[in-house]
């Protein structure tokens, strides 16, 4: 019945693809099935090779980038304190801009398959600790007393319940991890590899070879895919068993002094501006390129055109970034939604949503911009469609877990599945939003400067790569600040609304 | 009548012990010794701070004023010997846990051997069960393997939070029954919560009666049988006197 509905599926997306790329036969943006399947036939052993390369080094990036986010997960779990500290260096490492990361990864490591690795850890260790960290919280406080009363302290609670509790949550980050992983492997190997699917697809591109761009966009969608259910099959095995409920009793509103959390990000602040310093000093990196904290400031403060440019093309980025910042992360829970109203619909809705993420974003981005025009419109549409999907599988998730008990009272009542959506499953979606949310905050500004490079040539994605072709390296260390120094004030916006939300609905999060 | 066997210096004393939330007080002050291998029922209205009072004893909270010492310890520091266990009103299992594996768990956490834990399971009633998942068992049975899993470290002080709630009353008669014995020849001191005036008296040999929030002692009653007590004791004059004194003290009208 699956494989039926399946077949299905795939046949009607074949017989409108094969539509579509009639009525668009005119333009470069649409390649017919049969070309499809003639490139791909005439270069099966390239392809097979190249699709190797790439899976290989996306899954060592993936062990190594989700080995990072447990240790850190687990480290904050055990000392609250240092969250902010260390979600700040994560986030800020998690920003920063690829086309000035990858060429950089690229001069440390000389030729090799470093920086594809490098940059496929970096594109999921964020995620998972996200994930992980909601997962390793999401436990009754009865657990915790349990503990305590044998004098257990909080290492043989991380151990013996809080590892086990978040394996649910764990697996869904690695499912959204696994195809990041990929992205994030095909990345880095457009900053000068030899062989892999990035490469192949960076040629088809430059050679307007529309052909090999569908052909290769439409393998990495295929790997991704498989991925991504390889991961929830292993942990379906793994879980067995129904992921636990939460019923806490709201907090007491906890004091009011601030000055411990501005203390916490002064010293984040501190931290990340001497690992800057450090990092560039310990691996001796040119001056010439690899510019230090002073230098930057000094620039700026000396400078004021440099002053004037670095604002117009934040101004162009941010009309760009918060509407489909938003847009994306209401598309996303609106999805779940409709899937929990209709659960038919996932059938249809998951593959077309895992699918649409894992198609390279430097695939997608020009044929979006392309069809939607070099406007706002069309670089908002290309962050939705970036975020949409870590925001969709994880409110499914958070919808699922609302407790089975209220549920059965609302429909005692006779009430319809609306009104149980609104009193009882949205609540128990808020926590997985907001860290959907959190998530999104990078893969935003990421959306929004990879699309200004390869489409649009507005905003600060294409000064970046402005500066880093003239080599006006000042300018290009001063947008990777102005750009961290956005993301860090959409995360801490993001942190204040899941404050007041969570507060009310799920304040074991909070600490 | 049964003398408890008194274990000298081990009693549980409360010393002005207050607990205020948000400066509104919800306990005390409360000065209440606790005798060493004695069983206590702590009776009072719903929400007077019953379960607050437990959690102190427990070390789970700290009290606002006052204190909690157990012979010469802290809560805490009789939590850390193994020496302490407690049933939660909620059962507290772990999903991914067997019934047995649950149980074994309180003996694992106190680092004690768990040798007793199928004659535990005999006990409340979940052979045959030892391999299911809380997820398949009824409420009921979640919370004996909750009580089997406090009984299973041997612990010196056992706190239960009304630990028959959702137990069905035929196995709510058998355990009234069977785990007394049980608790008294380990000599543990026993603190237990409960709504039930009944079991109060039969499984107790002392009532300490709560006010309304914020809760303080009404009445402290000592209850004396003979040994052993049988169910058949509640249709007894001397039984349903002490009850009746037992809901004076709370207010109701007898």
């Amino acid at each position: 019945m699956q494989i039926w509905a399946g077949f299905m599926t795939a046949l009607v997306a074949i017989s409108l693809w094969g539509g579509a790329a009639h009525v668009f036969s005119e333009s470069v943006l649409v390649a017919s099935p049969s070309g499809v399947w003639a490139f791909v036939s005439s270069n099966s052993g390239l392809l097979v090779r190249a699709t190797l390369t790439t899976a290989q080094n996306a899954a060592l990036g993936f062990v190594w980038g989700n080995i990072a986010a447990v240790i850190m997960a687990g480290l904050v779990t055990m000392q609250p304190r240092a969250e902010r500290v260390v979600s700040a260096s994560a986030l800020v490492i998690f920003c920063l801009p690829l086309v000035a990361t990858g060429p950089i990864l690229r001069v440390i490591s000389g030729p090799g398959s470093a920086p594809q690795i490098a940059l496929a850890g970096l594109a999921v260790y964020y995620t998972t600790y996200l994930a992980l960290l909601v997962g390793l919280r999401a436990m009754p406080r009865s657990w915790s007393d349990l503990m305590s009363v044998y004098g257990r302290g909080s290492f043989m609670t991380l151990i013996t319940v809080r590892a086990r509790a978040s394996l649910p949550y764990l697996f869904a980050g690695l499912q959204i991890a696994a195809p990041a992983a990929f992205l994030g492997a095909m990345i880095g190997e457009f900053t000068g590899a030899e062989r892999g699917l990035g490469v192949l697809t960076l040629r088809a591109m430059r050679g307007l070879d529309v052909d090999a761009t569908w052909s290769l966009a439409l393998i990495s969608a295929t790997v991704a895919v498989l991925a991504y259910a390889l991961v929830g099959r292993i942990g379906e095995r793994l879980v067995g068993y129904a992921p636990v409920i939460i019923l806490s009793p709201p907090k007491p509103p906890t004091r009011r002094n601030i000055w411990p959390g501005i203390a916490e990000m002064v010293a984040a602040a501190l931290f990340l501006l001497l690992l800057w310093q450090v990092a560039m000093d310990v691996f001796q990196l040119n001056r010439f390129f690899a510019k230090r904290p002073g230098d930057v400031v000094r620039y700026l403060a000396a400078d004021a055109d440099a002053r004037l440019t670095l604002w117009v093309a934040l101004k162009e980025t941010m009309a760009a970034t918060i509407p489909g910042f938003l847009s994306g992360l209401l598309l996303g829970a609106g999805l779940a939604v409709a899937v929990i109203l209709f659960p038919k619909a996932t059938r249809v809705v998951l593959p077309v949503a895992v699918a649409l993420r894992s198609i390279p974003i430097i695939t997608t981005a020009p044929l979006i911009v392309l069809a939607l025009g070099r406007g706002a419109t069309g670089t908002i549409t290309v962050v939705a469609v970036m975020i949409f999907f870590p925001t969709f599988v994880a409110c499914l998730q958070g919808l699922r877990q609302a407790p089975q008990q209220i549920i059965d009272v609302f429909h005692t009542y006779g009430a319809g599945p609306v009104r149980v959506l609104g009193a009882a499953q949205i609540p128990a979606m808020m926590p997985a939003l907001f860290a959907s949310a959190k998530m999104a905050v990078p893969a935003a500004i990421l959306a929004v400067t990879t699309t200004e490079w390869l489409a649009t040539g507005k905003g600060i994605g294409v000064l970046m790569a402005l500066t880093s072709t003239t080599s006006n390296y000042n300018m290009l260390w001063s947008c990777i600040v102005a750009i961290t120094l956005v993301a860090v004030v959409m995360y801490a916006a993001v942190l204040w609304a899941e404050r007041m939300v969570l507060a009310i609905y799920a304040s074991e999060q909070l600490t | 009548m049964r003398t408890p066997s008194i274990v000298l210096g081990k009693e549980i004393r409360c010393a002005g012990l207050t607990k205020q939330f948000d400066g509104a007080a919800v306990l005390g002050p409360l000065d209440i010794t606790f005798i060493a291998g004695q069983t206590t029922a702590l009776v009072g209205p719903s929400g007077c701070g019953k379960s607050t009072f437990l959690r102190l004893i427990a070390g789970l909270d700290l009290p606002s004023a006052g204190s909690v010492c157990i012979g010469s310890q802290s809560p805490k520091e009789v939590a850390k010997r193994g020496a302490l266990s407690m049933a939660f009103q909620d059962p507290a299992l772990l999903p991914w846990r067997t019934v047995r594996e649950n149980i074994a768990l309180g003996a694992k956490l106190a680092r004690k051997s768990d040798n007793g834990v199928d004659d535990l399971i005999a006990l409340v009633g979940l052979s045959g069960f030892e391999t299911h998942r809380p997820a398949e068992l009824s409420g009921g049975m979640r919370q004996r393997a909750a009580i089997a899993r406090s009984l299973v470290s041997e612990p010196e002080l056992l706190l239960l939070d009304e630990p028959f709630g959702s137990v069905d009353a035929l196995t709510r008669a058998r355990l009234n029954a069977e785990l007394p014995p049980l608790w008294r020849k380990r000599a543990a001191t026993t603190i237990m919560v409960t709504h039930s005036v009944d079991e109060a008296v039969l499984l107790s040999e002392r009532i300490i009666v709560l006010s309304e929030r914020p809760a303080t002692v009404v009445a402290d009653l000592s209850v004396t049988f003979d040994e052993p007590r049988t169910a058949k004791l509640i249709d007894g004059h001397e039984f349903q006197s002490r009850k009746a004194q037992v809901l004076r003290a709370l207010g109701v009208a007898v």
